[in-house]
């Protein structure tokens, strides 16, 4: 357990207000982990916060929404050796007090991926009441389609194996990507499990995803979702 | 269609077809993008010049009006091309996304060398 190889990513875009404190606390809580910011182009100070700080940084030159900068973490991961790697969001909604047991709790049950989930014991910072229901659909729909279920689909914290550290690098979703991978994960036949997390509220910057937006967003992910379950009977990748 | 549109049509489709193909000599325009259109610059040309070709292709596809016919024909036409390029883009913004996070990456291997 000492000699596994366990990464952090931390997707930023415009979180000067919060990066620092996200950093510095991950290296308080979760010591046996080595992290990454992947700056997704960002125009305010979150470069330079970071190259003062020294942190462990990838800036991508050209911004490619939180898909594409998610995936350059996992790149990076499988090309430096990691075990494993999880997801943690660069606004401080994670506390990565969990981390540890989320990679035991991955180790033990021989799982392909842990979510950190909201909606098992129900504490903290559980969201709107209509993304609560916008959420409730996607489990309902991922039930459906793959019989699993998943209480919280949405969710960003999420911890995952070498084998899905490799598969998310060679193909990620580019635009709200959760629901969609862990359907791709599931239709693969890999395990997905959840246990309890608190999240908080964020620190600063906004939610990507607005209320205008929402609506996209259930239709774009709901399509994606029904055309990954379509993907496996052609018996494409 | 009496002789003077056919000649008018011929010419103008003359100019266009010798404007694309100055394009790809330049390199401006990239052949496989262009093909499309080329390909319907010489089909309608072909119509231009017999007509009666027309007339029997809007009989067999029950259209009353070879003109309908041709505006048909041109709506599928440019919903081919849309389609095509919506094709392209889609292929273009994979790629850039791949060379977006090759070269982040490869900005932070070398920073380590240093």
């Amino acid at each position: 357990m000492t000699m596994m190889k366990k990464l952090i990513i931390i997707p930023a875009y415009n979180e000067s207000a919060s990066i620092k404190a996200t950093v510095e606390e991950i290296r308080e809580k979760a010591k046996d982990f080595d992290y990454v910011v992947i700056n997704d182009c960002s125009t305010d100070d979150t470069r330079k916060i970071c190259e003062e700080m020294r942190y462990n940084i990838v800036n991508l030159p050209v911004n490619l929404g939180i898909g594409g900068a998610v995936q350059t973490g996992y790149k990076y991961g499988v090309r430096n050796g990691y075990n494993l790697a999880v997801q943690v969001d660069g606004d401080g909604q994670h506390d990565p007090v969990f981390l540890g047991k989320m990679a035991e709790y991955l180790l033990k049950t021989d799982a392909d991926m842990v979510i950190g989930s909201r909606f098992i014991e129900k504490e903290g910072f559980q969201s709107s009441g209509a993304r609560r229901a916008g959420i409730k659909y996607f489990t309902f729909l991922i039930r459906l389609l793959t019989g699993k279920t998943v209480t919280d689909p949405t969710s960003g914290l999420r911890m995952v194996n070498r084998d899905v550290m490799e598969m998310f690098a060679q193909d990620y979703p580019k635009d709200y990507p959760e629901p969609e991978s862990v359907v791709a994960v599931l239709r693969r036949g890999k395990k997905v499990k959840e246990i309890p997390v608190v999240m908080r509220e964020r620190n600063g910057g906004v939610s990507s995803i607005s209320l205008k937006k929402s609506v996209y967003y259930m239709v774009k992910v709901s399509l994606a979702i029904l055309i990954e379950k379509i993907r496996l009977r052609g018996g494409k990748l | 269609m009496n002789f003077r549109l056919q000649v008018i049509i011929a010419i103008i489709i003359l100019v266009a077809l010798g404007f694309i193909i100055n394009m790809i000599r330049k390199k401006a325009l990239e052949l496989r993008y262009a093909l499309a259109w080329l390909v319907v610059g010489i089909g309608v040309l072909i119509l231009d010049i017999f007509p009666v070709l027309m007339t029997r292709l809007a009989a067999m596809l029950g259209i009353y009006s070879p003109m309908n016919m041709l505006f048909f024909l041109g709506f599928c036409f440019s919903l081919v091309i849309i389609f095509i390029l919506t094709v392209a883009v889609s292929r273009m913004s994979i790629r850039i996304k791949d060379l977006t996070q090759e070269l982040a990456l490869h900005e932070r291997e070398n920073k380590e060398t240093d």
